[in-house]
């Protein structure tokens, strides 16, 4: 496949998170500067507390910087309303959580053409979309069933089938294989580094997992709340 | 999806959506109850004061209502009276002939009130022989006895057998006065009519007070109360006459009526108490579930759920539960007021209101006691519902995502 012509997505400048722990301030990121590309898989790795969660969230609109910018596919986050934000989401970004998240009511078709139910994609393309990808997630007889009628491998490949389906320009995916075993979690990259290559959607993992950091095609290690080593490899 | 979405988070939190429903299915009681009962008193003190004495609508000489005359009379009673009765929902009519003066029973003096009834109208009509406590009514055809109020009674001293003297003045300005044989004393209800009523065979009183076949009041009982404003209408298009006034009881007894509905408002407040509890009780529960929520809608908004649809979400769940509770409310509301309804609630001591005795209270069913609840219930549901609503709506994702 040839390969498409690489634009800068995400843009952070200066970015700086400073939270209140107990009425003492805590500074989560120092001013990070960074810039991501589009079709890139990054790991961004680092100790417990380096602030590869909150990072995730800043450049998602899920939290607010104290200080600096973002820029995602070309629009600064601050300068959006919440409802702006959430469009902006939805229609941008696909998200993987540590925890799966999916929405406990919905049934496993539910909970993956939800996204694609508040763009206003018709019922008919929802449902043949759906059906598609849970079977590229390896989820094929599985529709009608509730999140909790699934083992944890298989609600994280939900909750990928959510996050790919709209085909977003880019995958947010917060340690996405911590509460997975070993062979699961292989799998489970092993799809995202296919769908990677196929579509050019770009991934960008926090993770303390090897296993990704060794599938990632630039690895970004925060300390601190700084970026300590950003290596492409 | 939002509805669909809030239909089953109902049915994920049973407990909760129970705790819920329950305080707005008991405040819909409540006010349906409160409601029926507060209907059905007024509504029985109204049909015990215009039944038995005003009648539910009254035809006089033109002024006589503000202004009473011995001289301000209907001259054609009858033909005013069978006009009347052939009007679609009128039950019965009967003529009064009232006049001031003095009775006397043996050594004893005091003002009353002279009324001249037709004794087979007036019982048709206003149950007049029900009055009677003691002895007998009075005889269809004009014989010279009378039937006194209870308290005049005690005044004079006089007894079933008693003679009492009218001293009035008669329309030719001559000084009338008669014998009357007491044939039974009457209690109206009405301790204030009691002390001066003496009822009189209206052609009696009509030769005392040389009236000639003329009557003051015609009293009109109509077999629907709720009708009585459009058969006032009705009677005064029929009747056609200038001279005449025709008034709806709440226009012949203007201060009563007035007294009543300052009485109705009053009961504003304890629906108001009611309603407070159902919202508070609501709103701690919806509360508590969006508290335990948080992180579902912190995950609802990171996937692209708009801050407006996270709010319609959790008013949507409230609703739907209002909805509910005001099915299962209705139906243990109509029931509830339809046994008051029967059984009543029997007072532990009689009492007295606008001059009525009242020994149990009864409870009605209309559509007020279904409606006014309904919407209560809807209108305090969905406004207590704005507050955690927009707590929802406001959530940060990733503040959210981090509580468990």
């Amino acid at each position: 496949m040839e390969q498409a012509q690489k634009t800068d997505v995400i843009v952070t400048e200066g970015v700086t998170k400073v939270y209140e722990a107990d009425g003492i301030p805590v500074n989560a990121l120092n001013g990070i500067d960074l810039t991501i590309q589009s079709g890139e898989f990054t790991a961004l790795v680092g100790p417990s507390g380096s602030g590869k969660t909150t990072f995730l969230n800043i450049i998602s609109g899920l939290d607010a910087p104290t200080e600096g910018k973002v820029w995602l596919a070309g629009k600064v986050l601050s300068e959006m309303s919440g409802n702006e934000l959430s469009d902006f989401r939805r229609d941008n970004i696909g998200f993987i959580f540590q925890a799966y998240n999916l929405i406990p009511v919905l049934t496993v078709e539910e909970n993956v053409e939800y996204i694609m139910l508040l763009a206003g994609v018709p019922k008919a393309e929802r449902h043949e979309r759906v059906i598609a990808m849970l079977e590229t997630v390896g989820l094929k007889g599985v529709a009608d069933r509730k999140p909790t009628q699934l083992s944890g491998g298989q609600q994280q490949r939900v909750a990928i089938a959510r996050a790919m389906v709209s085909e977003p320009e880019i995958i947010l995916a917060d340690e996405p294989t911590a509460n997975l075993d070993s062979k699961t979690g292989a799998d489970l990259l092993e799809m995202m580094r296919h769908l990677n290559a196929e579509t050019g959607m770009t991934f960008i993992f926090s993770t303390h997992d090897p296993m990704v950091m060794e599938s990632a095609t630039r690895l970004i290690t925060l300390r601190d709340g700084r970026v300590d080593t950003d290596e492409t490899k | 999806m939002i509805p669909k979405i809030a239909f089953r988070n109902i049915f994920r939190q049973k407990r909760r959506t129970i705790l819920t429903a329950l305080a707005m299915i008991v405040g819909f009681t409540l006010l349906s109850l409160t409601i029926g009962l507060s209907d059905g008193a007024y509504g029985n003190i109204i049909a015990m004061f215009t039944r038995n004495r005003i009648g539910h609508i009254q035809v006089h000489r033109e002024g006589y209502l503000d202004k009473p005359s011995l001289y301000k009379t209907i001259d054609n009673a009858s033909a005013v009276g069978e006009a009347i009765q052939r009007i679609a929902g009128v039950e019965a009519w009967t003529p009064r002939v009232y006049g001031a003066g003095l009775g006397s029973v043996g050594e004893k003096s005091t003002a009353v009130q002279v009324i001249g009834v037709d004794v087979a109208r007036e019982t048709e009509a206003t149950h007049f022989d029900q009055k009677v406590v003691e002895g007998s009514t009075l005889s269809e055809t004009p014989s010279h006895e009378a039937v006194i109020g209870k308290g005049l009674a005690k005044i004079v001293s006089a007894a079933v057998g008693s003679e009492i003297v009218i001293v009035s003045q008669g329309a030719d300005g001559s000084i009338a006065n008669d014998l009357y044989k007491i044939v039974g004393i009457a209690e109206s209800g009405d301790d204030i009519t009691d002390r001066v009523a003496c009822y009189l065979h209206i052609e009696d009183t009509q030769e005392l007070l040389v009236l000639e076949g003329r009557v003051h009041e015609i009293v009109v009982i109509v077999s629907n109360i709720n009708r009585v404003d459009k058969i006032t209408g009705t009677i005064e298009t029929q009747l056609n006459d200038p001279t005449l006034d025709v008034a709806p009881w709440q226009e012949v007894a203007k201060s009563f009526y007035r007294a009543m509905r300052t009485d109705q408002q009053g009961d504003a407040i304890s629906r108001l108490v009611i309603m407070l509890i159902v919202a508070i009780g609501v709103l701690n529960t919806v509360l508590m579930s969006v508290l335990e929520r948080t992180r579902e809608y912190g995950v609802l908004k990171a996937v692209g759920t708009k801050p407006v649809q996270i709010f319609w979400l959790v008013v949507c769940e409230v609703v739907i539960i209002a909805l509910g509770s005001i099915c299962v409310g209705a139906l243990l509301g109509a029931l509830a007021n339809y046994l008051f309804s029967i059984y009543g609630i029997t007072y532990p001591e009689e009492i007295t209101y606008g001059g009525m005795k009242l020994k149990t209270l009864y409870a009605e069913v209309n559509v007020r006691c279904l409606v006014i609840p309904a919407i209560t219930v809807m209108l305090s549901a969905a406004v207590v519902s704005l507050f955690p609503a927009i707590k929802a709506a406001r959530i940060m994702p990733a503040k959210a995502m981090r509580t468990h």
